[in-house]
């Protein structure tokens, strides 16, 4: 791996999170006074000056958005009016809840996904390869909010199997996880299969059934990391679905993580924390677009060597 | 895909079994289907204060709650009354049209401003290529309900608002789109012959290239429409959205939510129309690229 490849896809992370607390400063400076936006209706007079002097608002836009990004990147997001910490702290908080069901998620999608594209592609025009379509085309057309709702209908309220809120066991992660997923391994099913058919057909697999390679061996050990690249290109894609999703689900099954969070601060105005759970997805997402970038660069060295040509 | 026909497992294809048959037979039956769906939906947006039996916001305190018609509720309430002994049919209809209108704005205004700058792209290329690009990359980068929910934050909600940061949902997707296409236009012949007769580009542009975008741009629209719908069903869920005394699909579900176990027809009515609109925009743009474009082979994808 270059060090130009690394230092490009580098760059363009940190431009983006460039352009995201740009996006947030314009929004912010556009929609009114900060001072009375990020404070409370009974902030005093001397918390409103204090606030004033501390963001520079008295000084010129460019001197506010050296002032806003010198704080931000030292951590500074403000204060969450509603309790007067830091909103930081407070949203760093409710990280391990939302990454436990993110992550489950995200484990869910890709052995429900991945699988499920495998033995389509295999027994493509069969029952298998339908009922897998079917389920992809039902998955992606679902919303995520209505599928929580009717599956809390069922299990929940009817059967009273699962419970419909709230975290601390195994089953009360199950529901969420399961609803955030549907969209997301619906997409990486429809991926895998395509791509695997593309590899499925390609002369060196018959070479491999011709050398008299072993079925599985053939597909998994051949064929797999072959059509690999799309796949890891559209879960790369699709985390920002969950996290976008994780919001509304987290919501439909009270679930107090970052998502849940951010919902009851626009609700309740709270700005301090909305700029920063803003920021924290855009790193986020900035991290992940990096690791799917590495990943490329890893499963196929051809595609380093093609950006190369690209940009000289 | 007249390769495959090469391949080892061409043979097993030909061998079809009855189930096969029926999902061959499937499309012109399930899409028309989805058109029907579709045109119904269309009819109760355009038509709704002649369809609906009563109006959206008409209370009734004495028959809050009722279930549904056929489920032991009042005769004249096909899905049953809400919690303010609102009609849940009629609602349903009325929300239909907000949603469905604010779809349809918010498509126009995503298509308009995405394909005006991915053409703007193309045309300048350098540094103003770079930052649409730029914006185009940003855009793709960062959950959009996230972004929307920190705009409806910061500048509160109102319903214009709501459809301009709705409409710009998606816009990347026709900037790359047209950035594309006019890239690959300005290099054929034509459009080179029309430039030099003197022609003004904004012209050539519109009287030339963007005809022959269109069927792109249609295609890019059925897989823009069901996330539109989406997105705004998403945020009025959440209560971010259209706000009551209005009505829309999202908001309806939302409110349902709470009465889940005594009144489960106050939200799901609204939200099984979200999925069937979803899933039938979803299945005939699927169709619509496959018979606009047989070679795309879309069928593996």
């Amino acid at each position: 791996m270059s060090l130009q490849f690394l230092l490009t896809k580098f760059l363009r992370g940190a431009m983006t999170l460039l352009l995201a607390v740009t996006f947030v400063f314009i929004v912010l400076r556009a929609s009114g006074d900060p001072a009375q936006m990020m404070l409370s209706d009974e902030a005093s007079p001397e918390s409103i000056a204090a606030f004033r002097a501390r963001w520079g608002l008295d000084g010129s836009l460019v001197e506010q958005y050296v002032t806003y990004l010198s704080a931000i990147v030292q951590g500074d997001f403000g204060d969450s009016f509603r309790d007067g910490r830091p909103a930081l702290q407070v949203v760093v908080e409710r990280i391990p809840v939302t990454l436990q069901l993110g992550i489950t998620a995200l484990l869910a999608t890709l052995l429900l996904g991945i699988p499920a594209g495998i033995l389509a592609a295999l027994h493509r025009g069969k029952w298998i390869d339908h009922a897998a379509m079917s389920f992809t085309i039902f998955g992606q057309s679902v919303p995520n909010f209505f599928l929580g709702i009717i599956l809390i209908l069922i299990f929940s309220m009817t059967l009273r199997w699962l419970p419909s809120s709230g975290t601390g066991s195994f089953w009360h992660l199950l529901m969420p996880a399961l609803t955030l997923a549907t969209a997301t391994a619906a997409t990486v099913a429809r991926f895998t299969r395509s791509s695997m058919l593309d590899v499925l057909h390609q002369p060196f697999m018959r070479t491999a059934k011709a050398k008299g390679i072993p079925h599985d061996r053939r597909v998994l050990r051949h064929a797999l990391p072959n059509a690999a690249i799309p796949v890891v290109t559209v879960v790369g894609m699709r985390i920002g679905g969950l996290i976008g999703g994780a919001v509304t689900i987290e919501t439909v099954f009270a679930w107090p993580g970052v998502g849940m969070l951010l919902v009851n601060s626009v609700n309740q105005r709270d700005l301090a924390v909305v700029q920063s759970v803003v920021l924290l997805i855009a790193l986020t997402m900035v991290v992940v677009n990096l690791t799917v970038d590495l990943a490329y660069g890893w499963l196929d060295p051809r595609i380093e060597l093609h950006n190369k040509k690209a940009t000289a | 895909m007249s390769s495959l026909d090469l391949s080892p497992v061409a043979g097993q294809l030909r061998r079809h079994s009855w189930l096969t048959r029926i999902w061959k037979a499937r499309p012109p039956v399930v899409i028309g289907l989805c058109l029907g769906w579709l045109a119904l939906v269309v009819i109760a947006a355009l038509f709704a204060e002649f369809l609906a039996p009563f109006g959206f916001a008409e209370q009734s305190l004495l028959t809050r709650l009722k279930p549904p018609a056929l489920m032991g509720g009042p005769a004249q309430s096909l899905f049953g009354t809400d919690d303010l002994g609102r009609d849940v049919f009629s609602r349903v209809i009325y929300a239909m049209r907000t949603s469905i209108l604010i779809a349809i704005m918010a498509t126009v205004i995503g298509a308009t401003v995405g394909t005006a700058l991915g053409i703007v792209a193309a045309h300048f290329r350098g540094w103003v290529d770079d930052v649409i690009m730029m914006l185009v990359d940003f855009q793709a980068s960062i959950p959009f309900l996230i972004v929307a929910l920190a705009v409806l934050a910061f500048f509160g909600n109102n319903f214009l608002l709501l459809i301009v940061l709705i409409g710009l949902f998606g816009w990347d997707g026709y900037a790359r789109i047209a950035r594309g296409l006019v890239l690959s236009t300005n290099g054929q012949g034509y459009a080179f012959a029309i430039r030099t007769l003197g022609v003004h580009p904004a012209k050539v542009y519109i009287r030339h290239v963007l005809p022959n975008m269109l069927g792109v741009i249609m295609v890019q629209i059925t897989l823009n429409f069901p996330e539109i719908i989406l997105l705004e069903t998403s945020l009025s869920f959440l209560g971010l959205g259209v706000q009551p005394p209005g009505t829309s699909l999202g908001l309806m579900l939302g409110e349902g939510r709470n009465y889940l176990t005594t009144a489960w027809w106050m939200g799901i009515p609204a939200g099984a129309v979200i999925f069937l609109t979803t899933l039938a925009i979803s299945l005939v743009g699927d169709w619509l690229r496959d018979m606009l474009d047989p070679n795309l082979g879309n069928k593996d994808l």
